[in-house]
């Protein structure tokens, strides 16, 4: 029963991260019609600006500062300016395409101008251990929690009681009638690019120093990221958290009580049962389509 | 000097010309009504005049300045409204977050908007229009839940958010129900008188035209057929063979 709880709390922190890098995935979506399958790699790219910051010098909350300052306007402006802009008249199939070659150049850009070997990653909370009514608990599993956790709420608050908030929120439910009652179209999907941008440099602090920084980390976070987003209702921000904890949670379980082989094919099992009974997603609504 | 100023605007469709030389304009504080047969150009001289669509020709002015060509959102900045003929309203939001949202970019500075836990004023103004409207005991429902009238409702209260000097309101009794069009009629007339603004509506409800309006400008076939007073368009010939047949 205590490794149950152990398993547990440490599904729970792995699935509170990629719910992060899951509700970045549903806020582009929701916004903009951006279906990114470059995700994996966003979170890949802010490891290295990190590991590079931190090559010359600087501490890991300055290289941190740094790697913010990097992915918004790579990964937000960059990204929205020169990818989706140009391919959003031409439809969604045209930005998955696009997203997925920016994946692979992502990838060999790395590969070839960095590295091909994993690099390890320090981690903001330590490698020590506590106990707690006789489970083991790791301090870093506890710090993401808590990280991802505020992330998580602050996100829900700036978007809930704040007028930018609501703003975006409009833009995503009718892009039309916003535009026509004098709401910034074009800046509040430019903020939805910029926290998605937020959340996967969060994602790769919490993350790299497990998955190690390597070209293709990426793939696996990006892979669980899509399946709880789709898992928990693509059109629903607080389904990808439900859907991120529940993949987290489920592979530990699986990976510890019934064989480690299957603990990745656990998000993809879940994601073909959920697509099949509750094509909508768990928490997800009946998306209307214009005819 | 007129707030409104619409000159010579022509739009075709390939051999069709949905609007053809429309001008007129519409003084401070006036309501304009603009009538006319279904395919009379209506909504497209709306769509001209608000740059959804881009006029062939033809010149719009907002309070002296030209806004041909500018986009809903400059239009809204410089104090331009609209309503929509089909529901627009955020179905997800509630009522009041609603009318909050519609009058964002207004209000606040940038820091204020992005960060801080208050309306920056806009609950009070949501809450004077909710009481305006009506719609009190709905206020905290998503506005995608509630019938469609009182949709139609918070449509109207969001274009009228941001206290806009001209307002363009698209067939604002379409779906209503019969009962609560004379309401409605009241409602346009205190904003009316309460904003200031001037309103140039298309409507088909000729009851409620005639009722409401200043002036009205009747088109048929894409011209302006006549512009009058209610009561001499009501009685111009030409108008009543455009509805009725000669």
């Amino acid at each position: 029963m205590i490794d149950f709880f152990q398993l547990l709390i440490s599904g729970i922190a792995t699935g509170s991260i990629y719910a992060m890098a899951a509700l970045g995935f549903t806020l582009l979506w929701q916004a903009s019609g951006t279906i990114n399958f470059a995700q994996g790699e966003f979170v890949m790219l802010p490891a290295f600006s990190m590991l590079i910051a931190m090559a010359v010098g600087l501490p890991l909350w300055a290289a941190f500062v740094v790697a913010l300052i990097v992915s918004v306007l790579v990964l937000g402006m960059a990204f929205k300016r020169f990818i989706v802009d140009p391919m959003r008249a031409s439809g969604v199939i045209s930005i998955v395409v696009a997203t997925l070659g920016l994946s692979i150049g992502l990838k060999s850009v790395v590969k070839a101008g960095y590295s091909a070997e994993p690099h390890p990653f320090p981690s903001v909370f330590g490698d020590e251990v506590f106990k707690l009514a006789g489970v083991t608990i790791s301090y870093s599993d506890v710090g993401a929690l808590l990280f991802a956790g505020l992330m998580v709420v602050g996100l829900q608050l700036f978007l809930n009681k704040t007028l930018t908030g609501r703003a975006m929120q409009a833009v995503a439910q009718n892009t039309f009638s916003a535009e026509a009652l004098g709401i910034n179209v074009k800046r509040m999907i430019f903020y939805t690019f910029a926290i998605n941008a937020i959340l996967v440099t969060v994602t790769a602090l919490l993350i790299t120093p497990t998955y190690l920084a390597k070209f293709d980390m990426g793939d696996n976070i990006g892979l669980k990221a899509f399946f709880a987003a789709i898992i928990g209702g693509f059109n629903n921000s607080r389904g990808a958290l439900l859907g991120g904890v529940i993949v987290g949670v489920l592979e530990n379980l699986v990976g510890a009580y019934i064989t480690p082989s299957y603990k990745d094919g656990v998000a993809l099992a879940l994601f073909l049962a959920v697509i099949l009974v509750k094509p909508d997603g768990l928490l997800g609504t009946p998306a209307e389509r214009k005819v | 000097m007129s707030i409104l100023k619409v000159n010579d605007i022509k739009k075709s469709y390939g051999a069709i010309r949905a609007v053809d030389g429309v001008s007129f304009s519409v003084e401070p504080g006036e309501i304009l009504g603009v009538i006319g047969p279904n395919g009379s150009g209506k909504t497209t001289l709306f769509n001209s005049i608000l740059g959804q669509i881009k006029p062939d020709a033809g010149r719009v002015e907002f309070e002296g300045v030209d806004i041909s060509g500018k986009s809903p959102l400059e239009l809204s900045r410089m104090g331009v409204g609209r309503t929509f003929q089909n529901l627009q309203v955020f179905g997800k939001l509630s009522l009041r977050d609603n009318l909050i949202a519609a009058a964002q970019e207004f209000h606040g500075s940038f820091w204020g908007r992005m960060f801080a836990p208050t309306d920056n004023g806009l609950g009070a103004r949501a809450d004077e229009m909710i009481e305006l409207f009506r719609l009190g005991h709905v206020a905290d429902l998503p506005a995608g839940s509630l019938s469609y009238g009182q949709q139609k409702l918070v449509d109207i209260a969001m274009a009228f958010m941001p206290a806009p000097r001209l307002v363009l309101l698209d067939e604002p009794c379409a779906g209503v129900n019969p009962s609560l069009v004379d309401g409605l009629r009241d409602l346009l007339v205190q904003l009316n008188q309460r904003q200031g603004g001037s309103f140039v509506v298309i409507e088909h409800n000729m009851d409620f035209v005639m009722k409401l309006c200043h002036r009205i400008v009747c088109m048929v076939e894409g011209r302006v057929l006549a512009v009058g007073r209610p009561e001499e368009i009501q009685s111009n010939r030409a108008v009543l063979d455009a509805y009725l047949g000669n």
